[in-house]
């Protein structure tokens, strides 16, 4: 549901979140995205920066300079002023990434959590059960069917959170309980309907079942493919996996590790919203 | 220069207020968990309130100090001494070239800090001289201070014989119970009345298990309004998952059953609830317990949270000194 009017909520004395619907779609994102577009672009005093996910945008602002309603004013007028989604076509890169689906490290991991800190289902299994799944084959086949949008970045420096863009492909997991302290990096997660990449090792809540082995965040900047950037991607990327054996992805890890890889992006290609929806409607259509 | 004898347990760089502009990228702001503290040291030295210093956490650094310079050291008592004389804490102090500065363990309070006319004077990243050494970024060489290290010092001339007066100091609990101002929101309304409740009256102990990304809580189970298990099923199943959103520095983030309080190098994002937040005025209450200790926590409005910060900033100036 995308809700009438956002909803002004408070984080403490510095922060609100600005929620603009209850579930995970493009327009949700585009509407997050663009506030945080608008907000730069019109310099509202007092704010400090922005972060925007899927269906919300959080405000980090300096009480001195704006009050709390007033800074809601001012964000509602913004909102209203945003254009449909339908007319958005952006330039929208294109990464391939090799991924070791059912991976040793991530099952290892998994089994590490369960033995010293909770019991659960292993995670792949638990996905397969969540979404009416034949088996982890199945799950590698659907996961890896869709490309994935980059919706923003967060959590921890270079983290993209992703959602499947072929409607056929969209899985969901309960997160863990409680999170896990370590992540072999390079994971790929699910939790709700979110698919995230951990760029480095680090605490967890999303349900683990693939690795890449290239690497997505770069604190030496010294990568060309990052230009400059600390990180491999931005809001409004694509990312499709492309799943590899052992012998692949070990060839590609030593590449990573020599400095041979090249990161495979194509940077041709328009995102056009209009022709989303008309192609994802047309998949509902079949589907009934 | 300052050379590093001995790191402490894990002593860093840290500026006021941070690193801001890059919460949309997943980069913590880190800075000082007890900014109250960390300004009066830079105050007493004649430095901006947020000029770079150093954050000591439990056990002290030793410091060699290359020139003269004037020093003031804040925050939790680790029984600072100069060469073989014991340092009196609050108060700006006159150092000679060749001087050491040992600090040991803290014993009241946990995170003490150290201020040096001019400031700590490392290189910049993204904004900050602050350090978030989880990710290795900022800081010197993207971590704690190590042995060995020289540390670059500012250009600037303090007063020696300045103090902080005993009213203008952040008060330490001595019997281990911390009082700390939480906001509610932004998904208080996903608890229901009894676990707000019970989240407002209940012992929280605070567990080994923190450093300066979080802070987690031990304490009794949540229970949720009918909002946090009838959602789309985006959200996750479990009651305190959500769609994925930016987390306020100091949400009280819900995961599972777990209340971790996200720190100064936590996450900007995630996919659990934030029932509350401690605001930035009760941070170095944060700053200074220790695991084991208990937390109260005491809502306020955002109107006083907000009053509580812009008291702290004009109690923390040159104006509240006195001589020794």
């Amino acid at each position: 549901m995308i809700y009438d009017e956002p909803k002004f909520l408070p984080g403490g004395d510095r922060y609100m979140l600005l929620e603009f619907g209850n579930e995970m779609n493009l327009d949700l994102n585009f509407m997050a995205q663009g506030l945080a577009g608008a907000v730069a672009a019109a310099g509202v005093k007092g704010v400090i920066e922005t972060a925007p996910c899927f269906a919300s945008l959080l405000v980090h602002y300096e009480p001195e300079d704006i009050g709390f309603s007033d800074l809601a004013k001012e964000l509602n007028v913004l909102a209203a002023s945003l254009g449909p989604s339908e007319d958005i076509e952006l330039a929208s890169r294109l990464f391939y990434l090799p991924v070791l689906y059912l991976d040793p490290w991530c099952a290892e991991c998994v089994a590490d959590y369960r033995a010293k800190i909770a019991e659960k289902v292993p995670d792949p299994e638990l996905i397969v059960r969540e979404n009416g799944l034949e088996d982890e084959q199945h799950l590698v086949r659907r996961h890896s069917s869709s490309e994935y949008w980059v919706a923003s970045l967060g959590f921890w420096p270079g983290l993209p959170f992703m959602m499947a863009l072929d409607p056929r492909a969209r899985l969901t997991a309960p997160k863990y309980n409680p999170p896990r302290t370590q992540t072999p990096q390079g994971a790929i997660g699910l939790g709700g309907a979110a698919n995230s990449i951990y760029p480095v090792a680090t605490p967890g809540g999303y349900q683990i079942f693939a690795r890449t082995p290239v690497p997505i965040w770069d604190s030496t900047r010294n990568d060309p493919a990052f230009g400059g950037d600390l990180c491999l991607f931005g809001p409004g990327d694509r990312i499709k996996f492309v799943p590899v054996e052992r012998e692949e992805y070990d060839a590609t890890a030593a590449m990573v590790e020599d400095g041979s890889y090249i990161v495979n992006v194509v940077e041709y290609q328009k995102f056009v919203v209009a022709d989303y929806n008309t192609w994802t409607a047309k998949l509902t259509g079949d589907a009934s | 220069m300052i050379e590093v004898v001995k790191p402490g347990l894990e002593t860093s760089v840290q500026d006021w207020p941070g690193r801001h502009g890059y919460w949309n990228q997943g980069f913590p702001v880190s800075g000082p968990m007890d900014s109250w503290s960390m300004r009066m040291a830079n105050v007493l030295v004649g430095n901006a309130p947020g000029a770079a210093a150093l954050e000591a956490q439990f056990m002290g650094p030793t410091l060699r100090f290359a020139s003269d310079t004037v020093i003031a050291v804040t925050g939790a008592n680790m029984r600072p001494i100069l060469d073989d004389k014991a340092l009196p804490m609050w108060q700006s102090v006159t150092v000679r070239a060749g001087q050491t500065l040992a600090l040991s363990a803290a014993r009241e309070g946990a995170r003490a800090y150290i201020a040096i006319a001019g400031g700590i004077d490392n290189e910049e990243v993204l904004g900050s001289h602050s350090t978030f050494a989880k990710a290795g970024v900022g800081g010197i060489n993207g971590g704690a201070l190590k042995t060995g290290q020289f540390l670059p010092v500012g250009s600037g001339e303090g007063t020696p014989d300045l103090k902080v007066p005993e009213e203008a100091r952040p008060a330490f609990a001595t019997d281990k119970v911390w009082q700390v101002e939480v906001c509610a929101g932004p998904n208080d309304d996903w608890i229901d009345a009894s676990g707000q409740q019970r989240f407002l009256t209940a012992d929280w102990k605070l567990s080994p298990k923190s450093d300066r990304t979080g802070f987690r809580l031990e304490g009794p189970e949540w229970t949720f309004a009918p909002k946090a298990t009838d959602k789309p099923p985006e959200h996750g199943s479990l009651p305190s998952n959500i769609i994925d959103h930016g987390y306020p520095l100091g949400a009280i983030n819900l995961a599972g059953q777990t209340p971790i309080i996200l720190m100064n190098d936590g996450p900007s994002m995630g996919g659990f609830i934030n029932p509350y937040t401690v605001p930035s005025a009760a941070f170095w209450k944060l700053g200074q317990a220790k695991p084991g200790d208990t937390l109260h926590f005491k809502q306020v409005s955002v109107e006083e949270a907000q009053d509580m910060a812009a008291r702290l900033k004009s109690l923390c100036t040159t104006s509240v000194l006195v001589a020794v």
